[in-house]
């Protein structure tokens, strides 16, 4: 209906994302604010446990696509799920999340549809009726208000972590949809997430390089959804240096992310690279050890509500926008603090 | 097999950053560079051409002053450029950024089509979805690695967490990712083979479309207002290493973290 706000779940070989569970929580919100109703659209596998999960953020309605053909095929068929439910019900709004997933769905809606696209949202409100857009731009330095033009639904993709998750309770009516057919030319998946040789639970595949790629073990949060993130950065001087920030990680049970330096020297995976070309994050606190603060390393953990640096050399850039900063060797530092955190955990 | 690479022309990442009066991400022609991002897809489509053969087309949408920035790509190895110019295209938004590269593709034809991941001026990566879309084709997006045999192309896909692998019947669009190879730089010499090289200009009209279907005309979406961040940190500087673990204990404890 014409004020119906509805959000793009993301299941990922049958787990629903955390940024499901913000995009259904600010869904609920401004269906209530453009008096509207509010639903998730879920396509995957295990959608039963999804839509309990996403009703309990308060959206009224999951429409559950459950089928293996989204695990099979990458993108088409969550399309062309998606753009029969849109053609069906109008919803005013679909909030998505600007992953890898939502950016390639959103897109391709947008352009079947013709329907408006905004992307990297950082807030959304209604403002006279209307939505408005705040979109962070130059690194983060200028803050941008955008608004759509025209009719039809609109497409507003949500920075990670740019809503928060509001457990508000409830369960959503499920209505159930069929799943979508194979696309006669589609790009097939295999391997880790896909159908056949799913080989062992939480092998991910070969990286690249070649080494084989695991889920990362319970102790460490996945980046985007860690409270806690100890980054690294050149300053630990090489791959060993990871041991160090790994294992204080480890005693905060938080993540570790890296700049892009260390992650150029081959010295941890892409997926832990924070920053403009990495990940966009927002932890409760961030420690960076070793990082100068370089603005495109800023653009992605700018915004986390606490920063703390330990580097050797005061005129970092990193002091420039930190909450602690410690000006000192992670070397002595990292270890003893390690030591204290596991001290104080017992 | 015959490769188009698209690359797009964005302001130097260090370049002081502004918008027009019309709020639009203000190009200044001195700080133009090949998206840093399709760096990668360049190298990508030269690579590919090693092991396949046929040719590399560098397809740019653009200003008319964009063929310089062609240009770099040709050094770097590319057979020739086009370039999308034509005044009804300033303000495209993504969306009709996309419907263009796709008729542009259509009308050269491809087996391979590769982009970046996303242009380092506004971050979107939503452009090549949009273009499969337009050709009904499938996309590998994403790929920090690509393999071409049998008439498929198979990618390794960076997911959240790991890879997938997927794959497609040719002809196929693919996305890279800035892991799947190191960029080159031109040598002397490809520079100057570079200025022989030929590049095709291409008006709305001629890939078909009218002017009411890219540019200002078409987006969907509007800048209304910008303004500057200002982020209250609390600054605290600890010196040296004595008892800074401590201090960093103190401070987690204080916020209610540990
Ligand atoms: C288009 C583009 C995109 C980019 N995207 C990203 C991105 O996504 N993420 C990103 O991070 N970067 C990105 N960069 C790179 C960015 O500009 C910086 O080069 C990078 O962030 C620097 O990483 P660093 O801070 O680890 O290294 P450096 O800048 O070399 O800093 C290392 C720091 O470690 C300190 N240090 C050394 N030894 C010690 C010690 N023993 N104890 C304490 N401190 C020590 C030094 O004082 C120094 O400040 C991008 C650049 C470009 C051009
Ligand atoms: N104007 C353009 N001309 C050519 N290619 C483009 C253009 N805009 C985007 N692209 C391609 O689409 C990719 C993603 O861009 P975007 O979706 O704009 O972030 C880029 O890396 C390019 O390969």
């Amino acid at each position: 209906m014409a004020n119906d706000v509805w959000a793009l779940a993301e299941i990922t070989g049958g787990k629903l994302t955390s940024i499901s569970l913000q995009l259904a929580s600010k869904a609920a919100e401004l269906a209530g604010q453009l008096g509207g109703s509010s639903a998730a659209v879920a396509m995957g596998t295990s959608t039963a446990a999804a839509a309990a999960d996403l009703g309990s953020c308060g959206v009224k309605t999951v429409y559950a696509a459950d089928g293996a053909v989204y695990d099979e095929y990458l993108i088409q068929p969550h399309v062309e799920t998606l753009a029969a439910l849109v053609e069906q019900h109008q919803p005013a709004v679909i909030l998505f999340g600007v992953t890898n997933y939502g950016r390639d769905v959103a897109a391709r809606l947008a352009a079947r549809l013709g329907l408006g696209l905004e992307y990297n949202v950082a807030e959304v409100t209604v403002e006279g009726g209307d939505l408005a857009m705040i979109v962070p731009a130059f690194g983060g330095a200028q803050s941008v208000k955008t608004a759509f033009t025209g009719g039809g639904t609109k497409l507003v993709g949500a920075r990670p972590n740019a809503f928060p998750t509001n457990r508000v309770g409830g369960s959503a009516e499920v209505v159930n949809v069929p799943a979508a057919s194979a696309p006669a030319n589609g790009a097939k998946l295999s391997g880790p997430f896909g159908a056949e040789g799913a080989a062992e639970a939480g092998h991910l595949g070969k990286a690249p390089d070649g080494h084989d790629m695991w889920l990362p073990a319970a102790t460490r949060a996945k980046l985007e959804e860690a409270q806690i993130i100890v980054s690294g950065g050149r300053g630990l001087g090489g791959p060993q240096g990871f041991e160090q920030i790994e294992a204080l990680a480890s005693a905060l049970g938080a993540g570790v992310g890296a700049s892009r330096a260390a992650v150029d020297a081959g010295w941890i995976p892409y997926a832990h690279q924070v920053g403009q070309t990495g990940k966009t994050v927002k932890p409760t606190v961030y420690i960076a050890c070793g990082i100068s603060g370089a603005v495109q390393h800023k653009a992605g953990m700018g915004s986390s509500a606490l920063i703390i640096a330990i580097n050797k050399d005061k005129d970092a850039p990193i002091f420039g926008f930190c909450d602690l900063g410690v000006v000192g060797d992670l070397n002595a530092i990292v270890p003893q603090l390690t030591e204290k955190v596991r001290q104080r955990k017992g | 097999m015959n490769i188009v690479v698209c690359m797009k022309e964005t302001p130097s990442t260090t370049a002081e950053k502004r918008f027009t009066a019309d709020m639009r991400l203000e190009r200044r022609k001195e700080d133009a560079v090949i998206n840093p991002f399709d760096e990668y897809t360049i190298e990508e489509g030269l690579r590919q051409q090693e092991k396949h053969g046929g040719e590399v087309i560098a397809l740019c949408m653009g200003p008319a002053t964009a063929a310089e920035t062609i240009r770099k790509a040709l050094a770097m190895g590319a057979d020739r450029g086009v370039l999308v110019t034509d005044p009804a295209l300033a303000g495209s938004d993504a969306i009709s950024t996309a419907r263009v590269l796709a008729a542009a593709l259509k009308k050269l034809g491809f087996d391979l089509a590769l982009f970046g991941s996303a242009a380092a001026d506004a971050y979107g990566g939503v452009v090549p979805a949009a273009v499969a879309e337009f050709l009904g084709l499938p996309l590998l997006s994403f790929a920090a690695k690509l393999d071409i045999a049998d008439g498929k192309a198979r990618i390794e896909r960076a997911a959240e967490i790991g890879y997938q692998v997927a794959e497609a019947a040719t002809p196929a669009l693919v996305s890279v990712v800035k892991s799947i190879n190191e960029p080159r730089y031109p040598s002397m010499k490809g520079i100057m083979q570079s200025k022989k090289k030929p590049i095709d200009t291409f008006s709305l009209a001629d890939i078909g479309l009218d002017a009411g279907q890219a540019g200002a005309a078409a987006a969907r979406e509007r800048a209304m207002s910008a303004s500057p961040v200002a982020t209250q940190r609390k600054g605290e500087i600890y010196n040296g290493n004595e008892g800074a673990a401590d201090r960093i204990v103190a401070f987690l404890v204080e916020q209610k973290v540990l």
